[in-house]
């Protein structure tokens, strides 16, 4: 239902803007029309997912009255969460310190949160990578990567 | 054909320099480590190497990143023979007989048949497509906006069918990036659509941050969402000396992949994720007509050698439509559409007559390419094998700097690293909900292209409709795209009326939940 309530907002919100563009007529279609009927489009259709979800719902709960558990107890949302975070904050140091060391910050957080424990291990990988990266990217490829307050 | 022939040494020529054999060598290799590795898929992958490939003319370009596709159809059974996962979708039934032939020690013949079989099927679909695309080409000159909005249309709404989840789900996706593909400048009258001000979005969603965030993040994701202790798994590397397929081995494949490559050929002209349909539809035939059904699942070689004939041909006739026509018909064809665009190379009708040097030197390049990934996925497969040992939680944050190094490079610019977070986010949701990012992406590109186009045929027709209904291709187009949406009512209204007959034991379906699992 998540699915369907979102994108039927996504739909409204662009017919909502639509509105607010030229339409023009058929004969000449403005910058509106396009975008305006794609939105009444996508809110019909999340429309009928959502009733098809709606009368799905009560057959799917007959044959199965034990519904299996929906929250994983194994920590995979603050997994993920973590991990974006960490992402979101390299990309966010990527500029201030530069590629290199963002790179080398990324590497040991993000083989933090996916289990490798052991710091000398985690440190030396994380060395490497920044190190092989930059000179594939930066020297060979000559792409123009931050240089940040570093290198 | 003679003149397509004399076209194709040319081709040769150009394919043949040292500078555009070392691009198609690299593609190759960056394709089978796609393929291997699971988790990055050929889209994601040419998405990664797009950036690397500016400082190239259009044909090194392309040679490399189509290099990649068919690449990756040739790794993409490694993994599932040898750990029993499939490297991308395309190799999902590799996994049933694959992986039992692997169990009874046959990993070595497996592997071999599947490169042999890929290679016989590129080969002889590159055929074909040098003898369909020049008259096809020809025929398509007759395409106006009103067909060629039929015909995006109709790619849609197949698509939407064929991916195999919800039709209204993925017929939800393509109007989401649809809708994505208006924002920026709006392509007929110039005004700015959705932009809110941002300079940075006057020229659209970048759709390669879309393709890197959705299917290559929206991966790692899933991928970092496992326990630890869930993300490794034992890899059994064969042996050179086992990599040699039996005369009866031979002989058992050779008939499916045959009948796997004119499957394949068929497929990839039809819209829809191609290789993938295709494995499925070869696997259903070879256990169908085979005389040995009951070894189907646990180890038949035609069960490898149908299915990875077909992901190959499929990959080489996908390109058809897309050199012909312009219009891609799967998200991969997508991708490289956005990379010719990139290029300054608009594909259709006149590519083939207007720059011939670049289409046959990629179709040339497609020979070499095979060849060359013959040799790479026979004697080097171990090596391949050996790279499945890096363990995941080392792999996933290197694949992640990478996205973000490519990502970065596409402009210099970090708003563009953003974006492909923020897709990276969608594409982990979408997983949530069961919607595919396929439709989505095919959507976005091809999004200006429809609009102008459904525009154009409105402006010619002074504002009627019936321009789409006067013109008999755009009308054949319609009914079919009718067709395919009205299909699966009619099939629900069929089983409701027909009496419900006893339910199949056993069967394939036992097979491929098996396989995959």
């Amino acid at each position: 239902m998540a699915a369907a309530i979102s994108l039927f907002v996504f739909g409204a919100i662009t017919v909502a803007l639509s509105l607010q563009l030229p339409l023009g007529t058929l004969r000449m279609p403005g910058s509106g029309f396009f975008p305006l009927v794609l939105g009444l489009a996508l809110m019909t259709l999340a429309g009928v997912h959502g009733v098809q979800l709606r009368l799905a719902k009560p057959k799917a709960a007959t044959p199965e009255p034990q519904p299996a558990p929906q929250t994983p107890a194994d920590g995979s949302t603050i997994r993920v969460v973590l991990f974006m975070g960490t992402v979101a904050a390299a990309t966010a140091l990527l500029e201030p310190l530069g590629y290199t060391l963002s790179s080398f910050l990324l590497m040991l957080a993000l083989l933090w949160i996916l289990g490798l424990r052991r710091w000398h291990l985690s440190a030396m990988i994380a060395l490497a990578s920044a190190a092989a990266s930059y000179v594939i990217f930066v020297v060979w490829l000559k792409i123009p990567m931050p240089s940040g307050w570093f290198f | 054909m003679l003149e397509s022939l004399q076209f194709l040494a040319n081709g040769f020529e150009v394919a043949g320099t040292l500078q555009n054999l070392l691009y198609c060598l690299i593609g190759a290799i960056v394709g089978t480590l796609v393929g291997v590795l699971p988790g990055l898929g050929p889209i994601a992958g040419i998405a990664l190497l797009i950036p690397a490939t500016f400082g190239l003319n259009a044909t090194s370009a392309l040679i490399m990143l189509s290099g990649i596709y068919y690449g990756a159809m040739y790794g993409g059974s490694t993994t599932s023979i040898l750990i029993n996962v499939p490297g991308e979708t395309a190799s999902v039934i590799t996994c049933i007989d694959g992986y039992q032939m692997a169990q009874q020690g046959r990993a070595g013949q497996a592997l071999a048949i599947s490169a042999i079989g890929s290679f016989i099927a590129g080969t002889i679909a590159i055929f074909g497509l040098v003898l369909i695309a020049p008259p096809l080409a020809d025929a398509a000159l007759a395409f106006g906006p009103p067909e060629f909005a039929a015909l995006m249309v109709f790619a849609f709404v197949v698509l939407s069918n064929v991916t195999g989840g919800s039709l209204v789900k993925a017929l939800m996706m393509v109007i989401a990036g649809l809708i994505l593909g208006t924002i920026g400048l709006d392509p007929v009258t110039g005004n700015e659509r959705f932009t809110f001000g941002s300079a940075y979005l006057l020229s659209g969603i970048e759709f390669v941050a879309v393709a890197i965030g959705v299917f290559g993040l929206g991966e790692i994701l899933v991928n970092a969402a496992k326990p630890p202790q869930q993300l490794e798994q034992r890899v059994l590397v064969p042996r050179f000396r086992d990599l040699y397929p039996t005369l009866q081995d031979l002989r058992r494949s050779i008939g499916a992949i045959l009948r796997g490559t004119g499957i394949g050929f068929g497929i990839g002209l039809i819209p829809g994720p191609a290789p993938v349909i295709a494995t499925y539809a070869a696997y259903t035939v070879e256990k169908r007509i085979s005389k040995h059904p009951e070894e189907f699942g646990k180890g038949a070689i035609e069960g490898v050698a149908g299915p990875e004939a077909a992901n190959n041909a499929a990959t080489q006739s996908a390109f058809i439509p897309l050199f012909v026509i312009g219009v891609p018909f799967g998200p991969v064809p997508a991708i490289l559409l956005g990379a010719l665009l990139i290029h300054g190379v608009t594909p259709g009708p006149l590519l083939i007559s207007e720059s011939p040097q670049l289409f046959w030197a990629v179709v040339a390049s497609m020979y070499i390419g095979n060849f060359i990934l013959l040799l790479l996925n026979l004697p080097f497969v171990p090596l391949f094998a050996n790279m499945l040992r890096v363990p995941k939680k080392v792999l996933l944050p290197l694949v992640m700097l990478f996205c973000i190094t490519g990502m970065f490079s596409v402009n210099n610019s970090v708003l563009d690293v953003w974006m492909m977070l923020a897709f990276g986010a969608l594409g982990y949701i979408l997983r949530g909900w069961a919607c595919e990012g396929a439709p989505l992406l095919l959507g976005l590109v091809l999004g200006p292209k429809l609009e102008v186009a459904f525009r154009q045929s409105v402006m010619i027709s002074h504002g009627g409709f019936e321009i789409f209904i006067d013109r008999p291709i755009s009308l054949a187009f319609l009914v079919a795209t009718l067709g395919f949406l009205l299909f699966p009512l009619l099939r629900r209204a069929v089983r409701l009326l027909l009496p419900k007959a006893p339910p199949p034991s056993g069967g394939p379906k036992a097979n491929v939940a098996e396989g995959q699992s």
